[in-house]
């Protein structure tokens, strides 16, 4: 953030600054003693520079070091011995040489105060870095409670800073001292807040051992120059006076000791969490394989190296459909004894057998030295775990673990392995059901494809002409259907219609349907009667058609120079006529059997023709059993006679508007549900004209 | 859809109950596919709790009409709902197959 940023380098500055005007001010002071002239220089001002100093140096870190979110505690810690820590030896080093450097060399009154401000320049940065790296450890994975705990801490530290701006001696003042002994109490209690340590691998551990240990020296040199000068009578200042110095001091001390106390104890038991770790990160990785769009062999081969490091088996192998698919001499570089194998097979077929209700739970033998077949055996192997990859539905494969030693597979490890090996089975049924779900999207484009194919087999116009209006309609219930209407022109005055249903549903009616289309195109050729061709219709289809199929159709052959109309109905609905002569609307009860249901020349006598003449204002209706059989809610169908009842009320209008009114009442009964095809035709004769 | 059976001597009873789709047809035809019907001289079908019957239904009876007819067992339909007749009506196989109105009608027809 570019406040942050700001707030640094101000930091920065005020604390270089007050830094330089301290040491000024000292040295002001060490001339007035030394000289006994008085100057600009005050011994309160110490105080005031001091505070600037500190605050500036702790602000400074407040903005510097990040509240972490990462488990990365081992590079602060370094950063924290690196840049504050060795402060300390550099003190130590001035230390050791002041002696000698003062007698030998420059021997000044005011040396051991330069070298005095040096050391507390050093200290309050390492104060600085240290208590806000603590705070940073102390908010790992932190609670509301820790936050607000932690706010009050710092807030209250920060108030410690009055003592030497106020100018009071705290020593002398009980409620002060108090004050301070239980905001010591306090950090004590801060310092107990070591989630993070258990966080640490074994190694991360040992580094941070280290580090802490090198941190508390550190700290441990700070305090012993502090009370070392502290009450010396050639400095000017003494910062054992200010509380805030001795306060995070302590703090920093007292939770770089707990630390190290806590990872030293946690040392033997961090094995265990690691291992629970590096289960949970197997059991991700498995759960991730699908997204990863990884192939069944590599969950398998995730399942076994998580096992396999979940137990600490010995020997193991992962068979999946019988055959061996994996095993530890990938790793070990030791092949199997197969004799061991078989010995194992051999075991697991006898226990199936003495207990076959349980054939897919888990087997454990911890004593398998104790089975003659294992002791004749050269194997060191006394361990024996066996868990089957199943589901509700199959079996997948079988993994088996060995150990060397007796009674070495706990329940804990046998849950996580369970655990893994569901979630193999759980993944792998997944990636199948996607397999499964992107070969049915497949599917769905072929059919969508079909029904597009289908949707251009029916003629979406027919010839237009002056003698008659002719409306369609056509819906399929799945993608693609049995229903079908055609035309074919005969002559200049004469037009054959058709229209049929395939029994069934689906891709077979589809096909049926189409053969039925080619059969017409290719016998009207020969300009048939209705009925001749029907009959050789269904000789035709009786090659073709399978056993169980048939087909409806019906024929008409309008002409209208003559104006009449002769038809064939095959099993097909019965058409439904509007007579404008006579005022009536009826069915055509003619009889004829459906095609491909008798397959021989008897079919003759099934099927007969019907001639009829018809006047203008005549309206024809004919459509598949999908309209008279629509159901609604109550399961009732429309049925021939509401049929008959809607042409009885629209056959004064335009074909196009009898056909919509039908299919709309269909749609209103049937509420849009489709469970069949429906096909619709509405013909309406004209007055005769001349032909041209 | 359920399909039930009882036999009398050389008669065996198929009794449909409920609606003869395209998948309950299947069941249909395992039950007349099965080589011990051929058995029987006469097969009456009840048709009284039949509500509604496919193509691919009729397909089926459709289907084994031929064999039926080879070997010479007669295949009589009776108690048939009026809308199911209907169908059987529109598709001419009332013509072809013998349907009858009662039980008893059906027994004196395959007596005959």
């Amino acid at each position: 953030m570019p406040q942050d940023k700001t707030i640094k380098q101000l930091c920065f500055l005020t604390g270089s600054v007050s830094w330089v005007l301290l040491l000024v001010n000292v040295l002001f002071l060490a001339r007035q003693g030394f000289m006994g002239e008085a100057n600009a220089a005050t011994p309160y001002l110490n105080n005031v520079l001091s505070v600037v100093f500190i605050l500036s140096v702790f602000l400074h870190q407040r903005t510097h070091v990040p509240i972490q979110r990462s488990a990365e505690f081992t590079s602060p810690l370094w950063g924290l011995f690196v840049k504050g820590g060795l402060g300390a030896y550099v003190c130590l080093l001035l230390h050791i040489g002041y002696p000698g450097l003062n007698q030998y060399w420059v021997n000044s009154p005011y040396l051991l105060d330069i070298f005095y401000q040096v050391f507390f320049g050093f200290l309050v940065y390492f104060l600085g870095k240290a208590f806000y790296t603590w705070r940073q450890f102390i908010l790992y994975h932190k609670t509301k409670d820790v936050q607000s705990q932690w706010k009050w801490f710092e807030i209250l530290v920060y108030l410690s800073l009055l003592v030497p701006l106020l100018n009071v001696q705290y020593m002398s003042h009980v409620f002060l001292i108090l004050d301070l002994g239980l905001l010591l109490a306090y950090s004590l209690y801060m310092s107990v807040h070591q989630r993070w340590v258990a966080f640490l691998t074994l190694d991360k551990k040992w580094s941070c051992i280290f580090l802490l240990t090198a941190v508390l020296a550190s700290g441990v040199l700070f305090a012993n120059f502090l009370f070392v000068y502290a009450d010396s009578p050639e400095l000017e200042v003494d910062y054992t006076d200010n509380p805030f110095i001795l306060l995070t001091l302590a703090f920093a001390f007292l939770y770089a000791l707990v630390s190290l106390l806590v990872a030293l104890f946690s040392l033997p038991t961090s094995r265990v969490f690691e291992q629970r770790n590096a289960d949970l990160l197997s059991f991700q990785r498995l759960s991730h394989t699908i997204q990863q769009g990884q192939s069944e062999d590599e969950v398998y081969k995730m399942l076994f190296e998580s096992a396999v490091k979940a137990t600490g088996a010995d020997a193991a192998w992962l068979e999946i459909n019988e055959t061996t698919h994996v095993d530890t001499s990938e790793f070990t570089g030791n092949p199997i004894d197969t004799q061991v194998q078989e010995a194992v097979k051999a075991l697991m077929e006898n226990v199936q057998e003495q207990d076959s209700s349980t054939p897919d739970s888990v087997y454990v033998n911890g004593d398998l030295n104790l089975l003659p077949e294992f002791k004749s055996l050269p194997s060191l192997y006394n361990s024996l775990l066996v868990v089957p990859l199943v589901s509700a539905k199959r079996r997948y494969g079988v993994l088996y673990l060995l150990l060397e030693v007796e009674q070495g597979f706990d329940p804990d490890s046998i849950s996580v392995v369970q655990s893994f090996a569901n979630q193999t089975v759980l993944t792998i049924e997944n990636l199948r059901l996607m397999q499964e779900s992107l070969q049915n999207e497949r599917y769905k484009e072929e059919l969508k494809i079909a029904s597009l194919v289908q949707d251009r087999l029916n003629p979406k116009k027919f010839p237009t002409d002056t003698w008659f209006e002719i409306s369609t309609y056509a819906q399929a219930a799945k993608e693609v259907g049995g229903d079908f209407y055609d035309y074919l022109q005969l002559s200049k005055s004469r037009i054959a219609i058709i229209i049929g249903d395939v029994s069934g549903k689906g891709i077979s009616a589809a096909f049926h349907m189409a053969q039925m289309k080619g059969i017409f195109h290719g016998l009207m050729q020969q300009d048939l009667l209705p009925d001749e061709f029907m009959i050789q219709a269904n000789s035709a289809l009786s090659r073709c058609l399978e056993r169980t199929s048939f087909i409806t159709s019906s024929l008409y052959i309008i002409d209208y120079e003559m104006q009449g109309v002769s038809f064939a109905r095959a099993g097909h609905c019965h058409t439904l006529y509007y007579n404008s002569m006579i005022e009536d609307t009826f069915y055509f009860q003619t009889e004829g059997l459906g095609l491909g249901i008798i397959r021989d020349a008897s079919y003759a006598k099934r099927i007969h023709r019907l001639h009829y003449d018809y006047n203008p204002g005549d309206v024809m209706v004919i459509y598949t059993d999908g309209i008279v059989e629509a159901r609604n809610s109550r399961q009732e169908e429309y049925g021939e006679e509401r049929l008959k009842y809607m042409l009885s009320q629209t056959y004064h209008l335009e074909a196009e508007d009898i056909k919509s009114a039908i299919i709309n009442d269909v749609s209103d009964f049937s509420n849009d549900i489709l469970y069949d095809d429906q096909t619709l035709l509405v013909i309406k004769f004209k007055p005769r004209q001349p032909i041209n | 859809m359920k399909i039930k059976h009882t036999i009398t001597d050389n008669t065996i009873t198929i009794s449909l109950d409920g609606e003869l789709d395209a998948s309950s047809s299947v069941l249909l035809d395992e039950e007349l596919s099965n080589p011990s019907i051929m058995m029987f001289g006469k097969i009456l079908v009840d048709c009284k709790n039949l509500n509604y019957i496919s193509s691919a239904g009729l397909g089926v009876f459709i289907s084994h009409l031929q064999r039926f007819e080879d070997a010479q067992i007669k295949l009589i339909f009776f108690n048939m709902q009026e809308k199911v007749r209907n169908v059987f009506e529109i598709l001419g196989l009332d013509l072809l197959m013998t349907i009858v109105s009662s039980y008893e009608e059906a027994v004196t027809i395959a007596n005959d």
